[in-house]
């Protein structure tokens, strides 16, 4: 699934780790994430839109069945 | 967002109060504990000629074994250094749930096809070997799973 967390992250001037300290994961976690190679749970996808103060369609982009 | 701010520290804290000094001292006291009843349980039932040796050296076996297990569940995970907040939605959960689909898997197909090959080989083995055998084999298919997919997301 594509993303724009890169693009919100930097916007927000948040480092890797603390975006991930933010959501108490790992900075792994973030870096998968971005790179679209972890899809997130539900849970994880609100705290997300929560940090960002967007919904959760305007980070992710579902892929095309 | 959910935050819980605690003092982090290397071995960590007891979640029954306390620092990290009390937390080793009552794990190495209570692993000590255990691993010496079964120093002597074991020493009774098999090796009554060599009572004091087996005993002991069961119990110097056990007794790193039985302190960590001891530590790992009177810790606060909350307060070791390093720990996330939310491990179960980390990618890591992740990984670790596809290697242990695929450890339960191997184990099905190698505890079905030796079931099936050594009914017809009669060959006699010890339970607790083979038993001690099958969790060695799952530990380290477990690694080289959760290495391989470790290496090949990040």
């Amino acid at each position: 699934m594509e993303n724009n967390l890169s693009a919100y992250r930097r916007e927000r001037g948040f480092s890797q780790q603390a975006l991930a300290d933010l959501l108490g994961v790992s900075r792994q976690t973030v870096i998968s994430l971005e790179k679209g190679r972890y899809d997130p749970s539900l849970p994880l996808a609100f705290k997300l839109s929560a940090v960002f103060g967007c919904k959760i369609e305007d980070l992710f982009i579902p892929g095309e069945d | 967002m959910d935050s819980k701010a605690v003092g982090q520290s290397k071995w960590g804290r007891s979640r029954f109060g306390g620092g990290s000094g009390a937390l080793i001292a009552v794990s190495l006291s209570a692993g000590a504990v255990l691993s010496a009843g079964a120093g002597v349980l074991f020493a009774r039932l098999n090796a009554p000629e060599h009572f004091v040796l087996a005993a002991l050296l069961m119990a110097a076996g056990l007794l790193p074994v039985l302190s960590t297990a001891c530590w790992a569940l009177l810790l606060d995970r909350d307060t070791l250094r390093g720990a996330t907040r939310n491990p179960e939605i980390s990618v890591e959960s992740q990984w670790y749930d596809r290697a242990a689909i695929g450890v339960f898997q191997d184990l099905l197909l190698v505890c079905g096809l030796g079931g099936a090959v050594f009914s017809f080989i009669q060959i006699q083995a010890s339970l607790g070997l083979v038993l001690a055998g099958v969790v060695l084999l799952a530990l380290l298919d477990f690694g080289i799973r959760y290495f391989i997919i470790k290496r090949a997301e990040s």
